[in-house]
């Protein structure tokens, strides 16, 4: 089942800088899809359309069949959105009271909020830590404290834009294990890197882009020989003609 | 310079932890504005009453020395200044120094003064100290919500937002700081040079993150309409504002 599906999708910003051209695209509920490109390819301007944050100059982008510019609050519901700078994206003085900020825009009562954030932050093994302020947390836990605050407004897609970006050897693991959690638990997932090396092992589907376009498009197997023409390493152990595995194996 | 130890919420089971925000927050009103009227028998009742709250809360009194180094400067400045500009009626130049006048009434004075605003500082350190930052928000949004033309659910999301973020800034300030003195800022002695070269970087990042924040928080639906905080009142906080009014109208008569 297509659970989002892009046509034609083009976007510029109003200094007239190109920011992505005729994307087209659909993405199976399930699925675990990596955007690969180096810096600038227009990666992150193509999720800030999955709920909304950016409209689209022309094309359209559905989520379950419903367009996202006609009720924008489900789809940033539906599409939970981490950020590649998790200080920026916490807003709570609590660990508590940012993973109730989303439930609270929601308008939902006291106990589910209370409720939705114990569950959340028991996902992301942060229990017990809801007295604590952010400041005093490590990278690797902002980063899950991040990924609380979406999940306890139940998205169905978690999009995380450079999720391991300035983060120690042990914090990529975390976040790494979370994501693929995660996605057994059948939420779709959708990761944007430069760098292949640590997630490339678990994805269905690998998307190239380049210059605000997509160039590539497929099996991870396929593709992974292509990527340096694109301005993106490829992983270590495929250049040395080995397996790619997990960086938690 | 990230922890604001003196804004800290300190966790416990005492009885200031236990009353409601609204009331600890009216009650810190009431007694800041009798204070402006007591003398030492007066001050010396509330003095007591106030470190009875400080050992009941379990803050040490070596820690509030400690935290409120930089206002007992202010405190000596206050004194001083009452103590050489406060003239003497009754016992004029009564101590008198090579260049100044100090009297008698100026001493008394600036002693009370004194007295009075560190009496105020330890209730609002107590309150501080007992009341978590997001019960704070939910009181004034409380106080806030009757009055017309105020945005009660935007103050408190900007109450919430600067708690958050001083520290945040002030990490930020430690690295441009930290940046400039590893490229030898310090040789340069022109502090209007410094001033510039270090403020301008620091606010440019700060409104880079602002705008980063603002695109975070409508990625989670932010809206005016969200759910309003949980408060809710007992008698025993009732009975703890009476006995402050109590007290307010005793110190006050």
């Amino acid at each position: 089942m297509n659970l989002l599906e892009i046509e034609n999708l083009s976007h510029r910003y109003p200094d007239g800088t190109r920011g992505i051209e005729d994307i087209n695209l659909t993405i199976l509920k399930g699925e675990f899809v990596v955007i690969a490109g180096r810096n600038g390819s227009g990666k992150t301007t193509l999720l800030k359309h999955l709920n909304g944050l950016l409209l689209p100059d022309t094309g359209m982008v559905r989520i379950a069949g419903i367009p996202v510019s006609q009720d924008l609050v489900k789809a940033r519901q539906m599409v939970g959105m981490v950020f590649q700078d998790s200080d920026s994206q916490i807003v709570g003085e609590t660990v508590h009271n940012d993973v109730a900020f989303g439930p609270e825009n929601l308008c939902l009562d006291r106990g589910e909020i209370n409720t939705r954030v114990a569950t959340a932050l028991a996902a992301v093994g942060l229990g017990g830590l809801e007295n604590q302020r952010p400041h005093t947390l490590s990278g690797g836990e902002k980063r899950r404290l991040a990924i609380a605050g979406v999940l306890a407004m139940k998205p169905i897609v978690v999009v995380f834009d450079e999720p391991f970006s300035d983060l120690d050897y042990p914090g990529v693991k975390q976040v790494l294990q979370q994501i693929l959690t995660l996605h057994q638990a059948g939420h779709t997932i959708l990761v944007t890197t430069h760098d292949l090396e640590k997630v490339i092992a678990h994805a269905n589907r690998l998307i190239i882009m380049k210059d605000g376009k997509i160039v590539r498009i497929g099996s991870p197997e396929d593709l992974i020989k292509e990527t340096e023409v694109f301005g993106v390493r490829e992983p270590c152990a495929s250049r040395m003609g080995m397996e790619i595995r997990s960086w938690l194996s | 310079m990230a922890e604001l130890t003196i804004l800290n919420y300190r966790p416990g089971t005492s009885v200031m932890h236990t009353i409601d925000p609204r009331f600890k927050l009216v009650c810190l009103v009431l007694i800041s504005l009798s204070i402006l009227n007591t003398y030492p028998l007066e001050l010396g009742v509330l003095t007591l009453s106030v470190v009875a709250v400080l050992m009941n809360i379990h803050v040490s009194f070596s820690s509030i020395l400690k935290e409120l180094r930089f206002f007992f400067i202010f405190l000596f400045f206050v004194f001083m200044a009452r103590a050489i500009f406060t003239p003497d009626v009754a016992n004029p130049q009564d101590i008198e120094l090579k260049i100044v006048t100090i009297s008698r009434q100026g001493l008394y004075d600036g002693a009370l003064i004194c007295w009075r605003l560190l009496i105020i500082v330890m209730i609002g350190l107590s309150f501080v100290a007992t009341t978590q930052p997001s019960e704070i928000k939910a009181a004034v949004q409380w106080y806030l919500t009757p009055i017309p033309f105020i945005p009660e659910k935007k103050v408190a999301v900007m109450m919430s937002l600067m708690m958050r973020f001083v520290p945040v800034i002030f990490n930020q300030a430690k690295e441009t700081l930290d940046a400039q003195r590893a490229r030898g800022v310090e040789n340069r002695k022109n502090p209007v040079y410094r001033l510039t070269k270090f403020t301008v970087p620091l606010i440019r990042r700060t409104f880079e993150n602002a705008e980063k924040l603002a695109v975070a928080m409508e990625a989670r639906c932010y809206s005016d309409r969200r759910t309003d905080p949980e408060l809710a009142s007992t008698r025993k906080d009732w009975i703890a504002l009476f006995l402050v009014i109590g007290l307010c109208v005793l110190i006050s008569a």
